[in-house]
């Protein structure tokens, strides 16, 4: 395949402008998704884009395009921030019960905004950049705290935002000519311009694109990644003042739905996950994309049940539609596929052609070595796994103190098992996928379609089982594939591919179910989750197979190698001679296979399947994995220690589920006792 | 090759664009919008037909032209949305609520404009919209007290609590604390955070009973999860006349599983059937939503409509249960309000579905979106 691309680039196309706009395509995609969809929203509605328009459209994404320019900046230094819209949320209900409308006390609150936001991202920089411990762990746990925070600032909606304020941000900054939002959005883009010429900006860049090298030129990677969070921080703050002028008042959850879209937002911006190239420029006009998905709907006159899987499309379209050219992924994939057709009607394929063998005699093994012991030939594993499994040792400890009942009691054990199961089987699948350096958000819907398809095909019918079980894990497959396909053969990011195919799914179970999903689990299938054997439920040996039956997938058979291979360096894996895109195929399928067994057996914990029973699964999925000591950049990582996450995680769940503490209490306390964790037992090697 | 591109993508964009407008509207008709929250759940995939139904009856299909949109979990395209609405030119807009404050600057622009806003199930605060809720903390109050005269002034009891966060679940929880503070004798020995989903319900009980057992517990108060406790309760083999009582939602499944044994239920399977569990079962009612666009064509007719519309709370105790045959709408005002799960096969799905002010939907209505008449 790289052999066959060499003859598409010709030396004499390379001009000094096509070199320019290559450097920049990510921002000129964003840009062009986003004059496609405001010329569709126009064309259709027939209204004008005066003034007004703009101003309504610019407050409208702004608070989105902020935060999400925050998380754009930690994302080019290689990191991830989980806690951007727990931010959001904090500043919100600060703000809301503290600021009057004299001019001192706005200043005052606008700037005790942005300060939380720049001490939130200060106190994850010092995890992240002083202690080396994951970005994704750390501000996992971030999250959790500011949520419980925020509920203990305000337990439900209220409080009020003077006016004034609210007028100074979304009014105008030159009536009639600029919004005052598209003034804000420009100062920043200036900020980062002038920021991005500095030996800061610059440093910034060198340590995402690579770490080690920007080390051995001597900068100081750990003080950049710091102060990039703190930035980033700030900028999530900032969005919390907006949101609050915007909507005039506060409430606890408004900024958590945007975590999501920021990502997507940054992805379709043209940032790389993984640092190193894009900007804040694409991220802004990615924002904006998203929040006009929301307009085009609405002049389509999108039926509801049909209204996310049109904005599924929308999104893979407008990505797709604003990068078509030829040397764009789709294109390749075209070419290669129509010079292949040929090669084989030609008969010059290389499996048509009778080559010799080329394969290299390896030498025999040499007896002489002593094979090391099992702690040393598995160091590494041991390291990276075992934090989780002495934290969980930790919380049997706690729980046996606070609620008595725990250490030597089997039922506790066997419920332990039971509520952890889900996130044990879909730690395989998103294990696997993010070891490849993927991501996949296409799990609740996986899980909540499946489940609802697997209750609808039994109607209580222990006889269906037969084919009702094969028939929903062909459909996870199913998914899995579709997933892969747009992620290697359309080279969509795997976060803009899994986030919109799990709205396809939402819609797609919506209208399959007619909003009101029908059918029960087949009482076969509810014994199997919620029945007793001698003390024991029957999926807890299933479980211990399908365990076993994982760590050797992962660990002893080619296609685990071929997985961590990819992780480490798709483009290495690939001169090794890997199968890299039929790999990510089947690492997508093994995701979906696993949600679609998770739905099964929700389905037969539940007795029946719901709309949005796989909600609750996408962050845990994720959160085991990478308390489990798996690296969210791919490539390390190991099945055991993803297990140990899941007993951590469940284990403290069930300590602070039998308590009576406030739930504010609670997500502060998961928060502690997870960074906690990861600070305790971090790696104490360079 | 910027405007090649430009190019491929527009006509790609146009393509779906053409196979997803509709045809051309009657100008004659109302032109109402109705902005819902998050569809993924059973209640609001409920209330979603009901105000189809009520759109398609006799009594409106001739005067509206309804037009659905879903804002999803966020409420800044909640916002957004009411803003092109206005934009598109609505008379009124019908609204189920992300948030009681945030949509506040939105809400009042669009009244300045002219247009009507109506809330249904949450509550908008700007004094220009409508709102058309049941009185959450009447809820929290009526269902603790029962549960306390149930038990006697004395016993240890679960709470499964909705959404933190929301006003509704910390009203409601808010108002049962305050019942049971009086009564020194009741204990709440766990508190789970239920997020209103019967699936949930059932995760955090299984949480609690690792580390406790049944016979250390005497009551439960639950905003969604009766049905699943008592499933559960079945499970670890405790006997139905045995059951412990429990405060908590109106789903179907809870109905069916308050009828006295033996009543013939067609379709009752596994927990689904009638085990005169000893319950109150009270709702947020989905047909709330067909009634605010209701309310909404009448205002435009030129009717006062109050601003504030207290529902009356649907609660069902083991006394007032009652099975229905059909489910119309006549039957329900005759008293019947349990379905058979050969009709309702989803023991989840909500059954507070009748309401005096509107006879055009009834079990049809909620189910498939097909009005009365």
């Amino acid at each position: 395949m790289s052999a066959l691309a060499v003859p598409a680039h010709r030396q004499s196309e390379h001009s000094l402008v096509r070199t320019w706009f290559e450097r920049r395509r990510g921002p000129f995609i964003a840009v062009a998704a986003f004059c496609l969809c405001l010329g569709i929203v126009k064309i259709l509605s027939g209204g004008t884009l005066g003034y007004y328009e703009i101003g309504t459209l610019a407050a409208g994404g702004a608070t989105l395009a902020i935060a999400a320019t925050g998380q754009t900046i930690v994302i080019l230094t290689g990191g991830f921030d989980l806690s951007a819209a727990a931010v959001i949320s904090l500043v919100n209900v600060t703000l809301a019960g503290h600021m009057q409308s004299d001019p001192a006390s706005i200043v005052l609150w606008t700037l005790a905004g942005i300060g939380i936001g720049a001490a939130t991202g200060a106190f994850n920089g010092l995890f992240i950049a002083g202690l080396r411990l994951q970005p994704i762990v750390v501000t996992l746990a971030t999250m959790f705290i500011l949520q419980g925070v925020t509920l203990l600032v305000m337990d439900k909606p209220g409080g009020e935002i003077p006016p004034g304020f609210a007028q100074l941000l979304i009014g105008d900054a030159i009536p009639g000519v600029l919004p005052m939002p598209v003034l804000l959005l420009l100062a920043l883009v200036g900020l980062w311009l002038a920021l991005r010429n500095t030996v800061f900006g610059k440093a910034l860049l060198a340590v995402g694109s690579d770490r080690e090298a920007a080390r051995a030129s001597g900068l100081s990677v750990r003080l950049h990644e710091f102060f990039a969070y703190v930035l980033a921080g700030a900028f999530y703050g900032l969005a919390g003042v907006f949101i609050s002028a915007q909507t005039g008042s506060g409430d606890p959850l408004v900024g958590n739905p945007m975590l999501l879209q920021m990502f997507a937002a940054v992805v379709l911006g043209g940032t790389q996950l993984g640092g190193g190239r894009g900007g804040p420029v694409g991220t802004i006009f990615g924002a904006y994309v998203l929040m006009l998905v929301v307009n085009i709907l609405l002049v389509l006159n999108v039926p509801a049940f049909y209204s996310s899987i049109v904005e599924g499309a929308i999104l893979i379209l407008a990505v797709l539609g604003a990068s078509l050219s030829s040397s764009s992924v789709l294109a390749r994939t075209l070419r290669t596929g129509l010079r292949r057709a040929a090669a084989r009607r030609a008969g010059t394929l290389p499996r048509q052609l009778d080559l010799p063998t080329t394969r290299l005699a390896l030498p025999a093994p040499s007896p002489a070595l002593d094979t090391p012991p099992f702690w040393r030939r598995n160091a590494e594993a041991l390291r990276n796994g075992a934090p989780a499994y002495l934290c969980f040792v930790a919380v049997l400890v706690a729980t046996q103190i606070v609620l008595g009942n725990a250490i030597l009691s089997w039922p506790y054990y066997d419920s332990l098992i039971v509520l952890g199961c889900f996130l044990a089987i879909l730690a395989l699948g998103q294990g696997t996928v993010i070891l490849t350096g993927g991501l996949d958000l296409s799990l609740p819907w996986t899980i909540g379609l499946c489940g609802i398809l697997c209750a609808g095909l039994l109607k209580g019918s222990d006889a269906a089982l037969i084919y009702a079980v094969p028939v929903v894990l062909g459909l996870g497959a199913l998914v899995g594939l579709v997933n892969g396909l747009g992620i290697v053969a359309l080279g969509l990011s795997p976060i803009v591919m899994t986030l919109a195919m799990n709205g396809i799914l939402q819609g797609i179970a919506l209208v399959y179910s007619g909003g009101t999903p029908n059918g029960f689990a087949a009482p076969a299938l509810r014994w199997f989750m919620t029945g007793r054997v001698l003390g024991v439920t029957p999926i807890v040996p299933f479980l211990l197979l399908f365990v076993a039956g994982a760590v050797v997938l992962l660990g002893r058979t080619a296609f685990g190698r071929r997985v961590y291979a990819i992780g480490n360096g798709e483009r290495p894996a690939e001169l090794s001679g890997v199968p890299v895109k039929a790999t990510l195929l089947r690492v997508y399928m093994l995701s979906g296979v696993c949600a679609a067994l998770v739905g099964i057996l929700l389905a037969g914990f539940s007795g029946q399947g719901s709309l949005g029973m796989g909600d609750d699964y996408l962050l845990p999925s994720i959160a085991v994995v990478v308390v489990g000591g798996a690296l969210i950049t791919g490539g390390r990582g190991s099945y055991a220690g993803m297990i140990g996450g899941v007993l951590l995680l469940t284990a403290l769940q069930t300590l602070l589920a039998g308590t009576t503490l406030p739930y504010a209490t609670r997500a502060i306390l998961y928060g502690v006792v997870v960074l906690g964790a990861v600070v305790a037992l971090r790696e104490k090697s360079s | 090759m910027f405007s090649r591109k430009l190019f491929f993508g527009a006509a790609a964009g146009l393509a779906l664009c053409a196979a997803l407008t509709p045809g051309a509207q009657a100008q004659s008709k109302h032109k109402i919008y109705l902005s819902m929250s998050y569809i993924g759940n059973d209640w609001q995939g409920e209330a979603a037909n009901m105000i189809k139904a009520m759109a398609a009856s006799k009594t409106l299909a001739d005067k509206v032209d309804l037009q659905v949109q879903v804002a999803g979990p966020n409420a800044q395209r909640q916002i957004q949305q009411i803003n092109a609405m206005v934009q598109a030119g609505a008379k009124a807009i019908v609204i189920y609520p992300i948030s009681p404050t945030a949509l506040n600057a939105a809400v009042k622009n669009a009244c300045e404009k002219g247009v009507i806003v109506i809330a249904y199930d949450g509550e908008i605060t700007e004094p220009c919209a409508y709102n058309i809720a049941i009185d959450q903390e009447e809820a929290g109050r009526i269902t603790a007290e029962w549960l306390v005269k149930k038990l006697n002034g004395k016993g240890n009891i679960i709470a499964i609590t909705g959404v933190p966060g929301t006003s509704v679940d910390t009203l409601r929880t808010k108002a049962a604390k305050e019942v049971f503070a009086k009564n020194p004798g009741i204990k709440i020995v766990n508190e789970a955070v239920g997020m209103w989903s019967q699936a949930v319900a059932r995760t955090e009980l299984s949480k609690i009973l690792a580390t406790r057992k049944w016979d250390q517990i005497d009551g439960l108060w639950m905003q969604v999860g009766c049905y699943t406790a008592n499933a559960m309760q079945l499970e670890a083999a405790i006997a139905e006349e045995k059951l412990k009582p429990c405060a908590g939602e109106g789903s179907n499944g809870g109905r069916i599983q308050m009828l006295p044994v033996g009543t013939e239920v067609e379709g009752a399977n596994g927990a689904y059937k009638p085990m005169a569990a000893p319950r109150i079962s009270y709702a947020s009612p989905p047909y709330s939503g067909a009634l605010a666009l209701k309310l909404a064509v009448q205002k435009l007719e030129g009717k006062d409509v109050p601003k504030k519309i207290v529902l009356p709370l649907p609660v069902v105790t083991n006394e007032t249960i009652k099975l229905c045959q059909e489910g119309t709408w006549a039957e329900m005002k005759a008293g019947c309000n349990a379905f058979k799960p050969s009709i309702v096969t989803n023991p989840g799905w909500f059954a507070s579905i009748f309401s005096n002010d509107t006879p055009e939907i009834g079990l049809d209505a909620a189910l498939v979106g097909q009005p009365e008449n």
